[in-house]
């Protein structure tokens, strides 16, 4: 399997490229309706010197546009989510869950809950799906 | 209760607690100077003024009580917090003591917000946005039941949506909580009662949502303990204030325990009837409390057994499922023996409200703690039906 650096290009490719390629996305998020920016805080101590923005839009079932982008691009989506390196590199291998990471303040989460609540399958499935990334992380393993 | 290797947790209960009759009076003024605060705007709601529980209260403050804003509604709302708000600013207040139930503290809560951060809470849509501490804030609470007092989630009403928000900020923790006894002697029975129930909610959801924890599972035991104790006694005699002290206690300690491990499928829904039908919160949590129990039963059964054993109801030699069996059942029987209203339809809600309430449920942020998954919205509105 081909391995990615992590906040490339490449990488958002290929987690895209996992979610089209997913019937269960297809059918779990056959809802969703829009778009969500990450934000990677900086971490010059584990080899991320500047801050990552990624925007990543979906609808019904498809991914669409995902892209390393600046932060006004970021502040556009229709959520916002941001955190530490540290704990995105835990959310992309699975070790925390993205809604306890929420709910415990890990992570921090702009726009309307009560649609994030109504669609959070979707959600754990594209996080799933970026697991399934062969990843290189900036800092090694 | 068992817990796994796997067992990962936070933990976080920065509240201040003083407790003691008369320590609403004697203590305020001290804990609002050690704050370094001179400024201190009271927000309360006209049934506090009415009892006559607010003028000893700002009196003990002297000259850092600046203003007292006391039109906060049952549920309040965005519009409100961000009128408060407004008036505490314009009053130049560093500090927010509230004074009553869940929705004087809740309100409050929104107000430190905005203090600290300006514009309308409108704006602060999402979860854990914060990055520093907010407004300090007391909370002298009137009732014993909504736990508000030590968590950091407030939970206010958005008219555009029609629908009860959640607020999840852990900057916006209140500093110290006052438990003062003597505050809550003149509660009427049906009050005692739905604030007690709230407070049970609380515990039995702490215990058994998918992130309880060891902390939490304590506090969560012992306030049923404490509840299933001395709530009846206040209810026959509400003057006893040893045992309004310890119900106080209690709903302080399932407020700590699901702050940490979130509620689950009562909340989602009697936020969502509160919003639909004004249902108050505690007895709308009251109400559905056995009934989801009933529900999470296949996935609770080692909680509910340790619900059985707090509740003094266990039998020796059953087996699990029995003694949450035996649970469940405990908690109908305390509901009805304190007298808590038993149907949704006594507060005229309608086969069409629980339809708009189950539907609504599936996108409020406690359903997804819940212990057992909530597939759709039908699973919902069989629990209303049997409520109603």
């Amino acid at each position: 399997m081909t391995a990615y650096n992590a906040f490339t290009q490449e990488w958002m490719d290929a987690w895209k490229e996992k979610i089209n390629s997913s019937k269960e996305y297809k059918e779990i998020a056959k809802e969703w309706e829009g778009s969500v920016s990450i934000t990677v805080n900086a971490d010059p101590s584990r080899n991320l010197p500047e801050t990552v923005y990624m925007f990543t839009d979906y609808w019904h079932g498809d991914a669409l546009e995902f892209l390393i982008c600046d932060a006004a691009k970021a502040q556009t989506a229709k959520f916002i989510m941001t955190g530490d390196y540290a704990r995105w590199k835990q959310v992309a291998k699975k070790e925390l869950d993205p809604t306890k990471a929420l709910m415990q303040g890990k992570l921090k989460l702009k726009g309307d809950l009560t649609y994030v609540v109504r669609m959070v399958k979707t959600i754990n499935k594209v996080v799933d799906l970026l697991t399934e990334v062969e990843t290189i992380f900036p800092d090694g393993d | 209760m068992a817990y796994n290797q796997d067992l990962s947790f936070v933990y976080f209960g920065p509240t201040k607690i003083i407790f003691g009759n008369g320590s609403s009076t004697s203590e305020l003024d001290s804990e609002v100077s050690a704050m370094g605060c001179s400024r201190a705007v009271v927000v309360t709601d006209p049934g506090i003024i009415k009892a006559g529980l607010l003028d000893k209260i700002t009196k003990s403050l002297g000259g850092k009580c600046v203003g007292v804003f006391s039109d906060v509604p049952q549920d309040s709302g965005l519009d409100v917090i961000d009128r408060a708000a407004a008036f505490a600013r314009e009053k130049g207040a560093d500090i927010i003591i509230s004074v009553g139930g869940g929705s004087a503290i809740d309100t409050a809560k929104g107000m430190c917000i905005l203090l600290t951060e300006g514009g309308s809470l409108a704006d602060f849509e999402g979860i854990q946005q914060l990055t520093r501490l907010q407004t300090p804030h007391i909370v002298i609470p009137t009732t014993a039941g909504t736990g508000s007092e030590v968590t950091w989630i407030a939970v206010v009403y958005d008219k555009s949506k029609g629908q009860k928000r959640l607020i999840v900020e852990t900057y916006n923790a209140p500093r110290v909580a006052i438990l003062d006894p003597t505050l809550t002697a003149k509660l009427p029975p049906l009050l005692t009662a739905s604030t007690g129930m709230d407070a049970l909610t609380h515990a039995v959801e702490a215990i058994s949502d998918v992130d309880h924890e060891p902390i939490a599972d304590a506090l969560g035991l012992h306030a049923i303990r404490l509840l299933n104790k001395y709530l009846p006694t206040c209810i026959k005699n509400g003057s006893d204030l040893t045992a309004r002290g310890q119900v106080q206690i209690a709903a302080t300690m399932a407020g700590w325990a699901f702050g940490n491990s979130m509620v689950g499928l009562v909340h989602a829904m009697a936020h969502s009837i509160g919003a639909v039908a004004h249902v108050p919160h505690g007895v709308a949590n009251g109400i559905l409390l056995p009934h989801c129990m009933e529900f999470n039963l296949p996935d609770a059964e080692d909680y509910y057994a340790e619900i059985a054993q707090a509740m003094g109801v266990y039998e020796k030699g059953s087996t699990t499922k029995q003694a949450a069996e035996t649970a469940v059942k405990a908690v109908f029987d305390f509901s009805k023996k304190i007298g808590h209203p038993q149907k949704l339809s006594e507060f005229g809600v309608t086969e069409e409200d629980i339809i708009k309430a189950a539907d609504m449920s599936m996108s409020d942020g406690a359903i997804v703690c819940n212990v057992r998954l909530v597939e759709d919205s039908s699973e919902v509105l069989a629990i209303y039906r049997k409520a109603l």
